[in-house]
């Protein structure tokens, strides 16, 4: 039986090779076998080997990325948290420039003040100086223009004048004259 | 110049008769064992030192796993992510089924209509297997789409059965004809080198960019193989 399918297989070596389905039955166990023994092999050893490497390897991708996730998130509120004590030393500092600002002008009003009022008192003090200063002056002035007159009116001839009348002689014409 | 077909011819190696049927280790078979062997080799060799940045090594089938998982979630779903093996395994044993036939004297068991048909038919079964039990009876419904008036359902259940059963069919005509078509090129080319003697030095170039364009033949198609796979699952998962 066998020698016949070899005598007919021979046959079809002259047409198409393919066309000889004598060989069918060989070809189909063959094949089965050999694809289920791959089929074996691939899922059982090569199939999980490889898969447990890209599976580790997203795992350490998907970790790192969430990692970096948390990083930035943390950094992101870092950055918030030193915007926000920025803004508030900003304040703080604001706050305390007006204030020594404010007491500043304060001081400068304070002290303006003072100094005018001494400036003031002072000057009213000098004023009242110099007027007791030109009271005097006058006082002497007057004196002296008495005893001028004394003298001018004995060397003419007027003995026995007296101060006083001098004086009110000199305080009439003053007067006069004002 | 010999038959540029002749490479297509299964021979047995070891004669194997079971019950009358004749399941012989032939050279197809010898491939599909090289494919599982080699590819298994080459996976566990990229999967040896394994870091979390992957060296360019371990990304080899880093990469394939997430195309796969990609063309998963793009054409059936998350809910299709549980068959992920079957689809892996389906583009995996293709690709090399194509890749390892590119080598001199090799056999490419894609080039088969029987081998990828019987691919075919493995994942037309698993393919009925899923839609029955997600969908129970109402699986049935694929033959008759809802809407569609009662009377006209011994027209429609024919066309809907061919057109079912035609996807099976499709699928393994395209990857057989191109992976065919390729590797009696490649012959045919191979043939003038011979022949044409010192001046053979222009079809040898041809040759290798042929090769190359083949390499990427066998892993679109492939890639193809897998894509219809995956929207024929996605169809046994979800309503018409």
């Amino acid at each position: 039986m066998l020698a016949s399918r070899v005598k007919r297989r021979l046959k079809a070596r002259c047409l198409m090779p393919q066309l000889d389905f004598s060989v069918f039955p060989s070809q189909l166990f063959w094949l089965v076998i050999c694809f289920m023994t791959m089929l074996f092999i691939m899922s059982r050893f090569i199939i999980p080997k490889t898969a447990e490497m890209i599976n580790l390897r997203r795992a350490k991708i998907d970790a790192d990325l969430e990692q970096a996730e948390e990083i930035k998130k943390h950094v992101e509120e870092t950055l918030e948290k030193y915007k926000k004590s920025l803004a508030e030393a900003t304040a703080k500092a604001n706050i305390s420039l007006q204030k020594t600002r404010d007491e500043l002008n304060e001081t400068v009003a304070r002290k303006q003040e003072e100094i005018s009022l001494r400036m003031k008192s002072e000057m009213e003090e000098n004023e009242k100086k110099i007027d007791e200063a030109k009271d005097r002056a006058m006082k002497k002035v007057e004196e002296a223009a008495a005893d001028l007159a004394i003298d001018v009116l004995e060397k003419l001839g007027f003995s026995g004048i007296k101060a006083k009348d001098a004086k009110n002689a000199l305080d009439l014409v003053k007067r006069e004259q004002l | 110049m010999s038959n540029p077909l002749e490479q297509f011819v299964i021979k047995p190696i070891i004669p194997i008769e079971v019950a009358g049927v004749d399941i012989s280790f032939t050279n197809s078979s010898l491939f599909m064992v090289l494919a599982v062997v080699v590819s298994t080799l080459i996976m566990a060799f990229c999967l040896r030192k394994r870091t979390m940045v992957p060296g360019m090594l371990q990304s080899v089938p880093e990469s394939l796993y997430e195309f796969i998982n990609n063309l998963l979630r793009e054409n059936v779903g998350v809910e299709g992510l549980k068959y992920f093996p079957f689809i892996f395994t389906v583009f995996v044993f293709i690709a090399f089924g194509n890749l390892l036939g590119l080598f001199p004297y090799a056999f490419t068991f894609t080039s088969h209509l029987t081998a990828v048909g019987s691919l075919s038919l493995v994942a037309l079964l698993f393919n009925i297997a899923v839609g029955v039990k997600n969908k129970k009876l109402g699986w049935f419904r694929t033959f008759l789409p809802r809407g569609i008036p009662l009377a006209l359902a011994p027209l429609i259940v024919p066309i809907e059965m061919i057109s079912f059963l035609s996807k099976p069919f499709s699928l393994t005509v395209r990857l057989v004809a191109n992976m065919t078509v390729g590797h009696i090129m490649l012959k045919i080319i191979a043939g003038f080198v011979v022949s044409l003697g010192v001046l053979g030095i222009i079809p040898l170039l041809f040759n290798g960019a042929i090769v190359c364009f083949e390499i990427f033949i066998s892993l679109l198609q492939a890639f193809i193989y897998t894509v219809l796979s995956c929207i024929y699952l996605g169809e046994a998962l979800h309503e018409h």
